[in-house]
């Protein structure tokens, strides 16, 4: 934001400051509005033929040529229809929810880097600010669910806070060991330091990251065969489609935040400063932002449900430990000496963890049992 | 700068107010996250960034929803049952306490301490680096200290869930 600050006062002297100041505002925040806003309208779509395609079905393909006018209509469709707020709602909590499930979800791409010093806002501590404005939206989804008046939309509330909490530790215990690697919690310097080619891919940060954002598996807030709509059962119009977003967006952050961590974020062969370097960096990362979310939709395609224990047990007995393991190998990996040994002392210590943990979390076998019909 | 404090100040306040005179439960603790924001929004506006994420991670992200999970557990959640005492004992006790509290941090925001530990006219920046260097080298036997504090409260917790789980059977 300082550099287009500074990039616009050199352009245009003779403008005031303020406006230049105001301008300097208004271009990050009209970029993430309009590049993310964009793709997510997108999402929705490839989202939608990406399922048809693998559950036998054509997917929406009326609506302009193979259906990619859909967005268009949808929200068309979504504003034309009837707000209907409950008798019993807790009206304000009722009208506040959605205005603030999206908020957590935009502010997050303020520190995801695009291309080299491309980031809304430099934060030195970007990566804990993104992974701390991602949890805010619990509240709104708490909110949403209580103040329905609602048993379904309460119970899903009640699922996506004790789910969004629990995923919370291991998703931050898994950037935490990024931030060792790297030594520093600035996004942008995070992925300079990946051009070294270190692939620190990290399952634990991506299944944390779809728990969080509620996508499937981990979609149990709004259970649709168990619980109707979820926290967003008695929510209709445009407030329904604001939850959509919202969630929508929050998978998007977190894919680009993964992106930005483990991914290497805009680093690929060509990138690098100036225009065209920058350009070549901006379609890395839209790039791999894109295989993340087809990777969020594949997913979604072919996984089957959990069960709310199992998905509890999940981050607690699997998930968390990994992530403390994980801490300590970075650990290692950072002081032992030669690269070599410490390669091998890191994989020997992360292998031996994960066979103690698979033991510890085979269920028990179960008993021989007898059906008898009398 | 100015401008803002004032007016991040105005909504803190105004969620601190909230947060004791609504009467519905659950109203009170959003108007307490309202509080907590505008907490770490004053944290970002003396650059002290750290402590302002960690604001959000801790007190919005987690301490409200534990509180929120709470309520949920309780009765009169609306608050619509019982006298409602205004200007009570406890109202005067209370205010008394946040008196000696607010003196004794007057004192100890305006004494040597904190001037010697940032000496006046400094630079504002970046904190998180600072606050790591001085956690795990001066204040590693506080921080140990509290780290097993917390662990022992953990374990005594699930030991007096695994109580009942036992009596319950």
């Amino acid at each position: 934001m300082e550099k287009i600050y500074q990039l616009l006062h050199a352009l245009l002297p003779s403008v005031p400051v303020w406006t230049v100041w105001i301008a300097a505002f208004l271009i990050p925040i009209g970029f993430i509005f309009g590049v993310y806003l964009t793709i997510f309208a997108f999402t929705t779509l490839v989202e939608r033929k990406a399922l048809g395609r693998i559950q036998n079905r054509y997917g929406p393909n009326r609506v302009g040529p193979f259906g990619i006018l859909q967005p268009m209509a949808d929200g068309l469709k979504i504003l034309l229809k009837e707000d209907i707020v409950p008798r019993a709602a807790d009206k304000f909590s009722h009208f506040l929810a959605p205005v603030l499930i999206v908020v957590p979800g935009l502010l997050v791409y303020l520190v995801v880097p695009v291309a080299p010093g491309m980031v809304a806002v430099d934060l030195k501590i970007g990566v804990l600010f993104a992974l701390a404005v991602g949890t805010v939206s619990v509240i709104a989804l708490f909110m949403a669910g209580w103040a329905s008046r609602n048993k379904f939309s309460l119970l899903g509330a009640m699922r996506a806070v004790a789910q969004v909490v629990s995923y919370e530790v291991p998703t931050v215990m898994a950037g935490v060991a990024v931030i060792m690697a790297a030594g520093t919690l600035s996004t942008l310097t995070i992925v300079e330091r990946q051009g070294g080619g270190i692939l620190n891919i990290s399952n634990l940060f991506v299944i944390g990251g779809l728990a969080e954002s509620a996508r499937c598996p981990f979609d149990l807030p709004e259970a649709e065969s168990e619980l109707i709509g979820g926290y967003h059962t008695e929510y209709s119009g445009f407030k329904f489609a604001l939850f959509q977003m919202g969630e929508y967006l929050a998978g998007m952050a977190m894919a680009g935040v993964t992106v930005t961590l483990f991914l290497g974020g805009y680093m690929g062969p060509g990138s690098g400063p100036g225009l065209v370097g920058g350009l070549i960096s901006m379609f890395w990362f839209f790039g791999k932002l894109t295989g993340m979310i087809a990777l969020n939709i594949w997913i979604r395609g072919t996984w089957p449900r959990l069960r709310v224990d199992q998905l509890m047990g999940f981050a607690w007995k699997v998930l968390l430990p990994l992530a403390l393991v994980n801490i300590v190998a970075v650990g290692l990996w950072h002081f032992l000496t030669p690269r070599p040994v410490a390669w091998v002392v890191t994989t020997g210590w992360l292998a031996i963890w994960v066979v103690v943990l698979t033991k510890c979390n085979a269920g028990a076998a179960l008993e021989k049992r007898e059906y008898r019909y009398i | 700068m100015n401008i803002a404090f004032w007016i991040i100040s105005a909504v803190t306040v105004l969620g601190a107010l909230l947060a004791v005179t609504l009467r519905n439960l659950v109203h009170c603790v959003l108007a307490l996250i309202l509080f907590f924001i505008g907490i770490a929004a004053h944290y970002f506006l003396l650059r002290a960034d750290f402590l302002g994420a960690v604001q959000i991670l801790i007190y919005v992200g987690a301490v409200a929803v534990l509180i929120l999970f709470a309520i949920m557990l309780t009765h009169n959640v609306t608050g619509t049952e019982g006298p409602r005492e205004v200007l009570g004992v406890k109202w005067w006790s209370g205010s008394a306490i946040a008196a000696v509290l607010a003196i004794l941090l007057k004192k100890a925001i305006q004494g040597d301490a904190l001037s010697a530990i940032l000496p006046a006219g400094a630079k504002a920046h970046s904190s998180a680096a600072e606050i790591g260097k001085a956690l795990v080298a001066g204040w590693v036997v506080p921080l140990e200290a509290i780290a097993i504090l917390l662990t022992a409260a953990l374990i005594g917790a699930v030991v007096i869930a695994l109580e009942e789980i036992r009596k319950s059977r």
